[in-house]
């Protein structure tokens, strides 16, 4: 069984934000107004920060892409205590909509801010985008007809293109990968089986130096961020 | 049997328009529910930064009640304190409202209330390493164990309510306990993050517990003009002075733990960042510094007047502590990478108080108020004398 990760590289990353919005709408994720924005209310599977470090004259302001970490003990699984987020054998930690009861202790116990609460009854212009591109419009709406306010939500690594594609026969981590993945104009993002040493994420973290967001944890985060 | 217990009369004027009062907060509670359930939660304060809000402070306020009230309750059935009997019946009742009420609160805060039948499916569909569920177990329990307890009391079995005493007192300390630990066990919060968080939130349950009990005994003996036995209030008075020093010292370890280098960023900034006046001004002002005086002072803490405003303090000053622990300590900005972040993601949360939840959380309140209104008209809940007017003078028994 793959266990499904993703690199990104920090040298070719310029903080664009293609992979939030390829995110948004291949997800279908509404887009949030300025006031839901500035209140902290839109949801949010992909976001990209900015950090700044060092002090006058040597300052440096670097853009850090943020998906789910999809963690190996990932401690928003270990708090759902309706089994609504759960770690699937390929490693990526779904939400089941149908589940969630709404109690919010998986945003309490994410360490990387990764999970967003649909707080409300979305406009369907809002969700349901009819300007997708074709190639998109074939995955049909993502793998639930309409959504609902009340439920936790979060990135999925976009495990309906990996079931599909692993149903096709296509090779993945080459010709099928995420949304962002996809989107990145950098190719900073690389995603693909972190236990199979002949994937490009593994020769990559096996040749240039690698962090992990928020090691001290020990959430073991399946997504690398190669240093500059 | 000396002292027997009766109902309130419940026909005056000020009783029924309590009652209409009551119940016309608690529709207006409701209507907002309704609206925050079918329009979704940003009708309230809550957002992804601060995601729990006013009835999750609510909730683990209450079950602090509850749990409290329900230890003192034990004072007569299980420690055979024999001067707390009038009012441990009404202990007991006070504290299944209040469970009552703080289950309430968990429903109003789920995204998605009729789904709360899954918090009770333990083993089944629960994940049991969560907390949570573990809780939903400690929570249903409680209650259950409540209204046997009470029904054994009504039913006068001295030997079954002893037992039940015993169990509900150990069952009271695990339910605040686990939901200290609901708190204390999340590593991500560092102003959360605490092995001491239980231990905290129990005496913080037998502190403000106490001190509801007091005001409660205090205010229905004096509507219901009830002679009641002033040395029972002053004993009170000074556990509640000991349980208070208790609680203040174990905050202030655990806030020195933290304040300590490295890694102190967090509580530097709870003590003295834009929350800082719920931790500096309601926490430690009201909860411990001043009733910790009026407790201590040799002339007011002798006197109802004094003793009363050092309960009123606590109470407000407990709320205050949940308050202080559940925004800020969601409020502090994650830090998920080294260096300053840079906009909204590096910012504090805000909690603006909205009207609905604002009505949300008072309809809490006055459902507990009205359940407290008809419990006593309906239960022998009050103490009375063989004339029938009034409490009189414990004697020994059991």
């Amino acid at each position: 069984m793959p266990r499904w990760g993703m690199v990104i590289d920090q040298d070719k990353c310029i903080g664009c934000q293609a992979c939030s919005t390829a995110c948004k709408s291949e997800n279908n994720v509404p887009h949030g107004s300025p006031d839901e924005q500035r209140l902290r209310k839109d949801i949010y599977w992909n976001k990209v920060i900015a950090v700044t470090s060092g002090k006058y004259p040597k300052v440096n302001t670097e853009p850090i892409s943020m998906p789910c970490m999809h963690c190996d003990d990932a401690p928003c699984v270990t708090v759902c205590p309706a089994k609504a987020t759960y770690r699937r054998e390929d490693g990526i930690v779904v939400q089941d909509f149908r589940r969630c009861i709404g109690c919010k202790y998986c945003i309490v116990a994410c360490p990387y801010g990764a999970r967003s609460f649909n707080s409300k009854e979305q406009e369907e212009k809002e969700y349901l985008r009819q300007d997708l591109p074709p190639d998109r419009s074939v995955w049909g709406q993502w793998p639930f007809p309409t959504r609902t306010h009340g439920v936790v939500e979060k990135c999925t690594f976009c495990f309906h293109r990996i079931d599909q594609g692993i149903k096709e026969g296509k090779k993945i981590g080459k010709e099928v990968v995420p949304a962002c993945v996809e989107d990145c104009p950098t190719r900073a993002r690389i995603f693909g089986d972190l236990d199979d040493t002949h994937s490009e994420v593994s020769s990559l973290l096996a040749s240039r130096d690698w962090i992990r967001l928020r090691e001290g944890l020990d959430t073991k985060p399946k997504v690398y961020y190669l240093l500059k | 049997m000396a002292l027997t217990f009766s109902q309130i009369e419940g026909k005056s004027k000020g009783f029924y328009i309590l009652l209409i009062i009551l119940a016309a907060f608690t529709l207006i509670g409701f209507i907002c529910f309704m609206v925050s359930y079918i329009t979704g939660h940003h009708v309230l304060g809550t957002s992804n930064i601060i995601p729990w809000g006013m009835p999750i402070i609510i909730t683990i306020y209450l079950i602090g009640l509850s749990a409290g009230s329900l230890i003192l309750s034990s004072l007569t059935y299980v420690f055979k304190k024999e001067e707390y009997r009038p009012i441990s019946r009404l202990a007991v009742f006070l504290a299944i409202i209040l469970i009552f009420g703080a289950m309430m609160g968990i429903a109003l805060d789920l995204g998605r209330p009729e789904k709360s039948w899954r918090l009770f499916m333990f083993f089944v569909l629960n994940n049991m390493r969560s907390m949570f569920a573990v809780n939903g177990i400690l929570y249903g329990g409680y209650f259950l164990i409540g209204i046997v307890y009470l029904g054994a009391i009504f039913a006068e079995k001295y030997r079954f309510i002893r037992m039940m005493g015993m169990l509900a007192v150990f069952w009271a300390a695990l339910v605040h306990m686990g939901t200290g630990a609901i708190f204390g066990f999340i590593a991500t919060r560092p102003i959360f993050f605490s092995p001491i968080k239980p231990f905290e939130f129990l005496a913080a349950a037998m502190v403000s517990g106490l001190a509801l009990l007091i005001i409660a005994v205090v205010a229905i003996f004096k509507f219901t003009k009830r002679d009641f036995n002033k040395t029972i209030i002053f004993s009170l008075g000074k556990l509640l002075l000991t349980l208070i020093i208790l609680l203040a010292v174990m905050v202030l370890v655990d806030k020195l733990t933290h304040l300590y280098s490295p890694d102190r960023e967090p509580i530097v900034w709870l003590l003295t960042g834009t929350y800082s006046w719920t931790f500096w001004g309601l926490q430690a002002g009201l909860a411990y510094i001043l009733p910790i005086v009026l407790l201590a002072h040799p002339r007011c803490g002798m006197t109802i007047k004094g003793v009363i405003v050092a309960a009123f303090s606590v109470v407000i000053g407990i709320f205050g502590e949940r308050f202080a622990l559940v925004i800020p300590g969601t409020a502090y900005p994650l830090p998920f990478y080294p260096g300053k972040i840079e906009g909204i993601w590096g910012a504090a949360g805000s909690f603006p108080i909205t009207p609905v939840e604002s009505f949300m959380s008072i309809g809490i309140f006055t459902l507990m108020g009205l359940f407290l209104l008809v419990g006593l008209k309906y239960l022998e809940l009050l103490p009375v004398g063989q004339t029938g007017q009034q409490a009189p003078q414990p004697e020994k028994k059991i």
